[in-house]
């Protein structure tokens, strides 16, 4: 019998990461994907001949940097090509566009509102400050405040030093912005409603919230991570799908003697005596590891794969409660033609760009209520992007393919759940709203796919639908994800770690939970 | 002296009893009532706190039954029972867990707030224990639904619950930051009670010797270098101090009072941007006859007030406001969310709402509340981003302004407590002198 040094349940683009750093480290891994393909949520498929895409994730924003560099990412064939703009087409005919280059997009704010072009160089600026004081966090290993081990406490005396060292005006603005609704928070900096519309939109993504919740303040951060790196833009868009992030972190696992075994599928993460030391396939097979570590998402780790009855009543407790409550869908539409916009009809560099429909703070507020009380939304928020307009290879000569991003469709319907008939009440609706922007749109359909919360928690296995693995709520962040206590991809069950979205930083194709599990992990074992 | 509402004569006797010459200038005849009196500030002034109204709450149900919530634990519990056995089992642990991270909010109530990276102020909580110390950090942040969702399964004490939670805040049930307010209304209380707790310090200070009262509508506040030096009525009448403390809102006295050019523009930009929206009526209701309760609170269930949030998102009333009623005798007082200030009160629906359940109603009268900006009564609206050390700003959490003498202590303030505010800003003054 073959014996590894660890396992890995699931080959999601955070399971590889671990598998490459552990196998880097001269480990021997094994990774077991259940799907006959790896990347988990971060892949490519040609659903139709001739037409790819990146089915679930669909841009790059947030993929760590020092991942790049240390498991070599575009040596195994990563290719990241920005998106130059976002486009926010609005209901009167007008648009405000957000272009890369910066006198182009402060004539264009200036067009809406002088003053909000004035600002907006200093909320950029802000915001640059605040991601670089959160950045050092992303690597970490939250530690528990509570804690008593003298490692930890020295930890969290770093980090309290850490925060103490930071100008207090920098940290005031680090708590409003932890705090804050993204409404409230722009409503401090800008007046047109377009550029509020859009820029909180990013605060909404993978959430039950409205922009006027608090805490979504938060996410705009993210946006100002990726930006700060150099390496590449904010957002951009990997050749041939978000598939080639995993190929690639696949490939670089692989040539670090990684194994990969797809098809695959884990039955049981086997327990005895409070310590995890196998597991066992579907069929049967069993593998033995003294280190397991799981990249699915807390509920299916341990209340499926390990099971109730092994964990402590109070942890079972926190996994219980833990929310999901999955929001968002996505639909792929294959084009004969490209989508001729009403505020911009000519074809443009606008469309090598993000398109977002979110014209004002109240259009997104609005598609939450309907979400609230499990409706989809009537006009629901939508990210776009062409990624055939950036990669052709991505579609046949002269067709196109369009990955739409919809929020909210939320997982618990009233109702009664997803079927047949809400799945496409869903599509018509985004098309429904799309074409008031983009009359041409109906027509130019060769094919739709819609994928549900409900279908990305069957194909993928994310509970809910979730795409982060669990919601990014305060209350689910840093020392609290996904558990008090057990924050550090350890787990209650010896041997048993965890990798996921589901652990500090959470998710977005990052990589970093990954990356920071095999640093846990080979601290651990040194 | 500016204001003299609960804050603006605690300040002031306070004030007095430490030897300084205190003239409290009132610009209108307030009404307002206070909050907690913690014991510290009983005894300094002499002053008594009120038992919260028994039971304190009382929620029609759906059935024709009334859930009845008293100051004994046990008794409620009971009461629970006819509901739901299973919330019932839950209620003494949920008291005493929230009774717990109240403690902790109330020692930190009594002057000034820590500060974000205070070390003593994490000892602290440390030492509360693991399990209270998680508790903290994960409620605060929490929407009160997802709070009173881990807990309780019945939609009508979840629904009554949550009021409690998003009294006066332009935030719905599910909005983050609730569940703090829940626990906020908390401190004060014996455990098992989660009314606000409420005093009548206007009344008993309002008439009490030792400092000077005078009416007058205030022109500005007059300041020479970086000191003041008094304020100037609008009459024209000059009064000269070395020490001037606020109870009037911080937008009021910093941007409005303060001649432009003497304070840095982004304080005063922020000040004008403290956020303190008007969500609620409130409405004197004169009765045929004593009422045969205290307290009476319409709001079946957690969605109900969700709802009736999402109508002043967009700047309308609500159709359906949840209400809670207070009543004394033969006159009670009406709280009506969530209803966007200055708009018109239509009351004859909301009576006809709480009708059934009141003696005939002879007069009605809706108490407006002017003397505040937006209309909300704590000046500063009670959220996480302005609580604790951001209250109401962070550059002003330490009640002291940038210019030298002038002082803030109005409700505004830390912790946000009609007149333990106006308490801890007195105190931190004579700290200071």
């Amino acid at each position: 019998m073959k014996r590894y040094d660890a396992i890995i349940v699931g080959g999601g683009h955070n399971g590889l990461t671990c598998a490459a750093y552990l196998a880097r480290a001269g480990r021997k891994v094994l990774v077991l994907e259940r799907r006959e393909r790896v990347g988990g949520a971060a892949m490519s498929e040609e659903v139709f001949p001739g037409f790819r895409f990146s089915v679930f994730s669909y841009v790059v924003s947030l993929l760590r940097p020092e991942i790049i560099r240390e498991l070599e990412l575009s040596r195994h064939g990563l290719q990241i090509l920005p998106l130059e703009s976002t486009l926010t087409p609005l209901p009167n005919g007008d648009y405000l566009a957000q272009w890369s280059d910066h006198d182009q997009n402060r004539r264009e704010l200036a067009r809406h509102s002088a003053r909000d072009a004035d600002a907006y160089d200093e909320f950029g600026l802000l915001l640059h400050r605040m991601a670089r004081a959160v950045k050092p966090l992303l690597g970490v290993a939250p530690p528990d405040p509570a804690s008593l081990d003298p490692r930890e406490l020295w930890e969290l005396w770093q980090l309290g030093r850490y925060f103490r060292a930071l100008p207090e005006k920098d940290l005031h603005a680090l708590w409003k912005l932890l705090t804050m609704s993204c409404a409230d928070y722009l409503d401090e900096w800008f007046e047109s409603e377009a550029l509020k519309g859009t820029k909180s939109a990013s605060g909404i993504i993978g959430t039950l919230l409205g922009p006027r919740s608090p805490g979504t303040a938060y996410v705009l951060l993210h946006h100002y991570m990726g930006e700060l790196d150099g390496v590449f833009r904010a957002w951009g868009f990997a050749r041939g799908g978000n598939g080639s992030v995993s190929a690639a972190i696949a490939a670089a696992a692989q040539a670090h003697g990684a194994e990969i075994r797809t098809q695959a599928p884990v039955a049981k993460i086997f327990v005895s005596r409070a310590r995890a030391s196998a597991v066992v396939l579907e069929n049967g097979e069993e593998l033995h590891a003294p280190v397991i570590v799981s990249g699915a998402d807390p509920r299916r780790t341990f209340l499926g794969l390990v099971g109730e009855a092994e964990l402590p009543d109070d942890f079972a407790a926190s996994i219980k409660r833990y929310k999901f409550r999955g929001s968002s869908a996505k639909v792929n539409l294959a084009l004969a033609e490209p989508p001729r916009f009403t505020c911009l009809p000519q074809p443009g560099p606008h469309l090598r760009g993000a398109v977002s429909i979110s014209p004002s703070v109240e259009y997104l507020e609005r598609a939450y209520d309907d979400a609230k009380y499990g409706e989809i939304s009537q006009r629901p928020y939508m990210d776009i992007i062409m990624p055939s307009m950036l990669d052709p290879s991505m579609a046949p000569p002269g067709k196109h393919v369009m990955s739409i991003f919809v929020q909210y469709a939320p997982y618990h319907l009233s109702g009664g759940g997803w079927n047949d008939a809400r799945r496409e009440e869903l599509g018509d609706t985004v098309v429904k709203t799309l074409a008031e922007y983009a009359p041409n749109l109906p027509g130019a359909i060769l094919h739709r796919q819609v994928v549900t919360p409900a279908d990305i928690e069957r194909i993928v296995g994310l509970s809910e639908g979730n795409i982060f693995q669990g919601e990014l709520s305060l209350q689910q962040m840093f020392f609290l994800r996904p558990a008090p206590a057990w924050a550090r991809y350890r787990t209650p069950i010896r041997g048993l770690y965890q990798c996921g979205a589901g652990t500090h930083p959470g998710g977005g194709v990052m990589g970093a939970a990954g990356r920071n599990a095999a640093m846990a992990i080979l601290k651990g074992r040194a | 002296m500016l204001g003299a509402d609960a804050d603006g004569l605690v300040a002031a006797h306070v004030l007095a009893r430490g030897g300084h010459r205190v003239t409290v200038i009132a610009e209108r005849p307030t009404q307002r009532t206070s909050g907690w009196i913690p014991p510290a500030l009983a005894q300094e002034l002499g002053v008594t706190s009120r038992e919260p109204p028994e039971p304190w709450l009382r929620a029609p149900l759906l059935d024709g039954g009334v859930l009845e919530l008293s100051g004994d634990v046990t008794r409620s519990a009971d009461a629970i029972r006819h509901i739901s056995p299973r919330d019932a089992e839950r209620w003494p642990r949920f008291c005493e867990r929230m009774a717990t991270l109240a403690r902790l909010l109330a020692e930190i109530y009594i002057g000034p707030p820590p500060s974000l990276v205070d070390l003593r102020f994490a000892v602290r909580v440390r030492r509360l224990g693991r399990a209270a110390m998680e508790d903290m950090m994960r409620l605060l942040p929490m929407p009160v639904a997802e709070l009173l969702d881990d807990w309780f399964d019945s939609h009508e004490l979840k629904g009554a619950l949550a009021t409690f939670g998003v009294r006066n805040v332009h935030q719905g049930p599910r909005s983050a930051g609730t569940a703090f307010v829940l626990l906020h209304h908390h401190v004060g209380n014996p455990p098992g009670v989660f009314r606000p707790p409420r005093s009548d310090l206007v009344a008993q200070l309002g008439s009490r010797s030792g400092v000077a009262l005078r009416v007058g509508r205030l022109g500005r506040i007059t300041v020479r270098g970086e000191r003041v030096t008094g304020v100037m009525l609008q009459s024209g009448e000059a009064i000269a101090a070395d020490l001037v403390v606020s109870a009037l809102s911080p937008r009021r006295t910093l941007a409005e009072l303060i001649e432009p050019g003497m304070l840095d523009p982004d304080l005063v930009r922020a000040a004008r941007h403290i956020r303190a929206r008007g969500v609620a009526a409130t409405v004197a209701l004169t009765l045929e006859r004593p009422a045969a309760f205290s307290t009476l609170t319409l709001a079946p269930s957690v969605d109900y007030v969700e709802r009736s949030y999402d109508d002043i998102k967009y700047r309308r009333a609500s159709v359906q406001p949840w209400i809670d009623v207070v009543a004394k005798d033969a006159s009670a007082e009406m709280h009506c969310q969530y209803l966007p200030h200055g708009s018109p009160v239509d009351v004859a629906p909301i009576l006809q709402k709480v009708a059934p359940h009141l003696p005939p109603v002879t007069n009605t009268q809706v108490i407006p509340h002017d003397d505040c900006p937006d209309g909300q009564p704590l000046q500063a609206e009670l959220a996480l981003d302005q609580a604790l050390w951001m209250r109401p700003l962070p550059e002003l959490s330490g009640y002291r302004t940038p210019i030298e003498g002038l002082w803030l202590g109005g409700p505004a303030m830390h912790p946000g407590i009609a007149g333990l505010c106006g308490y801890n800003c007195a105190r931190q003054i004579m700290r200071g002198a």
